[in-house]
């Protein structure tokens, strides 16, 4: 399952819904807000090119790394340090192609996702990655 | 009165959707009238006239679009400057946005 949200999620049900018979290998991430001095980050993305690009990207991880599922959750809204901003869960026959799956995922989610992040703090506010 | 029925076919509506950092200086979506006929290029030229802070934005001194500025038009990337000069239709849909920053 793919999903956008302004709500938090639940890793646990991810791994339930991400668990196979013929998966021995179930990898996570978490991407969570990280205190670099700032109080809060808004998200915002382009729904409509977002999940498209998702699916694609989940697409090119199940048939590169042999994946038996993926689930992706991303965030957008408001969110404070230290609450989630995305979870990747990767099933697969074993933890190499579980670890490199996920990897790919997020690492193309960063690269090619519409989606764009603003930090808020008390010395102001900037767009990550528009220096 | 001849002139203004001539000016209604000659125009059409484009619509802007902007984002991040060009949504704070665009806003977020509108509908914009066009010459029939115009690129991509006269359509930005367009909105950096009535926009200062977009010219800055968008442009470097020479008028080139600066490298981080990222176009899509009906949701498929504009990637070189001969896509630039793809004409416009009535409906299309202009993305505007700096680059991306999920995960």
């Amino acid at each position: 399952m793919i999903e956008i949200t302004k709500e938090d999620f639940s890793i646990d049900e991810m791994i339930k819904r991400a668990k196979r018979e013929d998966a021995g290998a179930i990898v996570t991430f978490l991407g969570t807000v990280r205190n670099d001095g700032i109080d809060r980050m808004e998200l915002e993305a382009f729904r409509e090119v977002l999940l498209p690009e998702l699916e694609h990207i989940r697409d090119e991880a199940l048939s590169r790394y042999s994946l038996k599922s993926v689930e992706i959750i991303h965030r957008i809204g408001s969110l404070h340090v230290g609450e989630n901003i995305v979870a990747i869960v990767c099933s697969a026959c074993h933890r190499d192609e579980a670890f490199q799956g996920c990897r790919y995922i997020i690492e193309e989610l960063k690269k090619r996702a519409p989606i764009w992040k603003k930090e808020i703090g008390k010395n102001g506010e900037r767009w990550v990655g528009h220096e | 009165m001849g002139h203004e029925v001539n000016f209604e076919w000659c125009v059409m509506l484009v619509k802007v959707r902007a984002f991040a950092s060009f949504r704070e200086i665009l806003g977020g979506e509108k509908e914009l009238d066009v010459e029939e006929g115009s690129t991509i290029r006269d359509f930005l030229d367009k909105l950096a006239i009535a926009n200062t802070r977009f010219k800055d934005e968008a442009f470097d001194e020479s008028g080139r679009l600066r490298d981080y500025v990222s176009l899509m038009k009906n949701r498929k990337r504009i990637d070189s400057e001969e896509d630039l000069l793809t004409k416009l239709k009535e409906g299309d849909e202009l993305a505007i946005f700096p680059p991306v920053s999920g995960g």
